[in-house]
């Protein structure tokens, strides 16, 4: 079992520099000792994970609409593989469509994070999520859990 | 009328018309052999008559020539016997008819011989007595008694001629009373046959007569019939075909030349002639769909072009299927009907159809911009917003705080205006699942997902006893969250908002598009508030897309909340209604019907 209370490690996939900015910015004033790696777009995240040297992250976020390989995309990409089985996804979306979060339930995403319009409440989320125990929330999943809300 | 029907019955008919001829075929039989007999009665008579004849003929020839003798013994005349031979031979031509007449009695035959022994000794006899008669000194003893014996035996023969003759007299009599008998048997048969045969003509000839009033009647209805047929095709616009598969010949009503635009029968019908009319890209496959099921006998329903005389295409159905007709061969028959119409507008449907679902995309599109690329920026502003405030808003100065204040008041309702239009837009879109929810759940979620703003405002809500109801989830949860804001958002300052969810029985006297609602058809729900309530005449109005009736700036709605909350609830075939008092409240019914 991967145990979070000491070090996390965390990727995030996003297009948007500004909300890259943004989570990084957050997670250096929430002080935890985590270890984040950003990419650009989905291509990036897609090349890294296929490298096998790597050590697993626990934890990604995943933007959706991004340009070269959709949030999506990676998602059911990373679930077909079993190598990723334990990794825990956060989906990491301005949308909050009905749609969007059908399909990426369905297609084995963790959680689903509208992106908060407001930068006490992303740090509050990121804390949140920091906290779950994400084998006994993946156990338990079900849609009503599935959208996260504070 | 059960006479007058097995009259009409050609089938009872043949049988009685042949019994009554198998009867007269019987009583003509009868009368025939009745007949027969009557002509062997009457050859009979006549033979025996002749037989008489002859005899008394051959009695009376022995007589002269006895006569002739006595008279030559008297006279000595050697005239008298002048003729003796040939009376003999007389005799033999008399004895020669006898013995052809009586050739079919043995016992007149027997009775023939004996007259013939008879005769002939008779005849020795007479030459006795004539040579005696002859000799120069004629012992007159002798002669006497050889007179006196051919006397006796003339007596004698003559006797017996007279019986045969008596026996054919008395055949002749009982011939003659059978005869009688015969003749009236014939007479009554004959009568009989004539009464029959004239009963079987005449009643022949009257059901012939009846026979061709029902033909000439039922040709009369064929005609209409056939005559409402073509102004029926003329008028549904069809045209009418058949095959015969056994002579392979075609045959066209009038109307399917109109349809080409020709004159009635103005070609002789046939695949060929009409090949012509049919356009060169369906011409192939028409006469390949028709060959073939010439041999499965399958029905067809073919469409194709025509190319009219004109230049003018017409699109045509045409329909086709196998029956047997009376000869039992098998026809293939069918219409063509004329479609350009139908399908020019099912093609202009078609058209706009795709139109609609290019207009569906587009707002699709439009929902997508709303909901994403606006909702983005705008994120992004509220997300600088709120690094300012946290970092740099003591290096504003108290005017620009202000201002700062206004730009966050005004991010915030544009971010609710995207999330009120993307909730509308996704009312109107078509993926409505209806499922069983249980409203008690679901408003207990919506208080939940509204519990901060619901502490802001320090509102008391109670729900009470909502029943399970099969509903487009998602749509159902929105309308609660609505009206549920709505209520917070106009509740009284100073005042503690109190919301009461509850279901509530129907009263008699609704109604709604002349349809009477009750509790057997509907669920009623009511959502009531102690809020600032409005007067009763704009309740119409607070439905109605981007209607507000509060617009100061301590009530921040979007004019699209109810407008939203209509939507849902008739796209649930339900309707919602609002009662309210200024100062007292408001209290919103919703109707939603039982059966889904």
């Amino acid at each position: 079992m991967i145990s979070h209370k000491d070090s996390m490690r965390i990727l995030i996939a996003d297009d948007d520099e500004d909300d890259r900015t943004f989570f990084s910015d957050a997670m250096t004033e929430l002080k935890m000792d985590n270890e984040l790696t950003l990419f650009n777009d989905g291509m990036a995240l897609m090349d890294y994970l296929s490298n096998p040297d790597i050590v697993l992250p626990h934890l990604l976020f995943l933007d959706l609409n991004m340009p070269l390989k959709s949030g999506f995309e990676c998602l059911k990409e990373i679930r077909a593989n079993q190598r990723f089985k334990e990794v825990s996804i956060a989906i990491y979306s301005t949308s909050s469509s009905e749609k969007d979060i059908e399909e990426t339930f369905i297609e084995g995403a963790n959680i689903y994070i509208k992106k908060p319009n407001d930068f006490t409440k992303l740090k509050k989320v990121i804390k949140e999520v920091m906290d779950i125990n994400w084998q006994f929330h993946s156990s338990g999943l079900n849609k009503e859990t599935f959208f996260f809300s504070i | 009328m059960k006479f007058v029907g097995l009259y009409k019955n050609s089938q009872v008919f043949k049988i009685a018309l042949g019994i009554a001829i198998v009867f007269v075929g019987y009583i003509a039989s009868v009368f025939y052999t009745q007949m027969r007999s009557l002509d062997s009665s009457v050859s009979l008579i006549a033979n025996a008559t002749e037989t008489q004849l002859e005899l008394e003929k051959v009695l009376s020839i022995i007589s002269i020539y006895e006569t002739n003798l006595r008279s030559f013994i008297i006279t000595k005349d050697d005239s008298y016997l002048k003729n003796r031979f040939l009376r003999k031979g007389e005799i033999e031509s008399n004895l020669k008819r006898i013995d052809k007449l009586v050739a079919n009695n043995p016992a007149r035959i027997k009775d023939v011989k004996r007259l013939k022994e008879l005769i002939d000794y008779r005849f020795e006899l007479f030459r006795e007595t004539l040579l005696l008669a002859k000799s120069k000194s004629p012992n007159s003893l002798i002669l006497n008694a050889k007179l006196q014996e051919s006397n006796e035996f003339t007596e004698a023969m003559k006797n017996f001629v007279y019986k045969t003759i008596n026996a054919e007299g008395d055949k002749v009599k009982i011939h003659n009373s059978n005869h009688q008998f015969e003749l009236q048997d014939s007479i009554i048969s004959a009568f009989l046959l004539v009464i029959l045969s004239l009963l079987i003509l005449l009643l022949s000839f009257n059901k012939m007569n009846v026979d061709i009033d029902e033909l000439k009647k039922a040709n009369d209805e064929l005609k209409f019939l056939n005559r409402s047929f073509n102004e029926a095709e003329k008028i549904a616009g069809f045209g009418h075909w058949k095959v015969n598969l056994v002579t392979n010949t075609y045959t066209f009503s009038d109307n399917f030349y109109r349809l080409l635009e020709v004159e009635p029968q103005s070609f002789s019908p046939s695949l060929e002639s009409i090949s012509q009319f049919i356009h060169p890209d369906d011409k192939e496959y028409v006469s390949d769909m028709h060959l073939q099921s010439l041999k499965t006998y399958k029905p067809t329903s073919i469409m194709f072009r025509f190319i009219l005389p004109s230049g003018e295409m017409k699109y045509v159905m045409s329909v086709g299927s196998f029956v047997e007709n009376s000869d039992g061969e098998m026809v293939k028959t069918g219409v063509n009907y004329d479609m350009t119409d139908q399908f020019k507008r099912t093609l202009e449907l078609e058209e706009n159809n795709r139109e609609l679902k290019s207009i569906n995309e587009e707002l699709e599109s439009f929902n997508n911009i709303v909901s994403h690329d606006l909702q983005e920026p705008l994120h992004k502003i509220q997300m600088f917003i709120s690094r300012i405030e946290a970092k740099e808003n003591d290096a504003l100065s108290d005017q620009g705080k202000v201002y700062f204040s206004k730009i966050r008041t005004s991010a915030n309702k544009m971010q609710t205006l995207l999330i009120d239009l993307v909730n509308y837009s996704r009312t109107i879109k078509g993926d409505k699942v209806f499922e069983e929810t249980n409203l008690n759940e679901l408003v207990l979620q919506v208080i939940d997902d509204l519990s901060s703003d619901i502490e802001e405002k320090k509102a008391k809500i109670t729900v009470s006893d909502l029943p399970t109801v099969k509903v487009i989830s998602f749509q159902i949860e929105q309308l609660f969250i609505n009206l549920i804001s709505n209520s917070l958002k106009y509740c009284k300052e100073n005042v503690a908002a109190q919301i009461s969810i509850f279901s509530e029985e129907i009263e008699e006297h609704e109604i709604r598009d002349n349809e009477k609602v009750s509790n057997d058809n509907f669920y009623k729900i009511v959502i009531k508030d102690n809020g600032i309530g409005f007067k009763q005449e704009y309740a119409d109005k607070i439905f109605i897309l981007f209607q507000r009736l509060e617009t100061g700036a301590q009530y921040s709605g979007t004019g699209l909340g109810l407008a939203i909350c209509k939507r849902i609830v008739e796209n649930h075939n339900g309707f919602i209604q609002v009662t309210s008092e200024p100062n007292v409240g408001s209290e919103f019914s919703i109707f939603i019907p039982k059966k889904a």
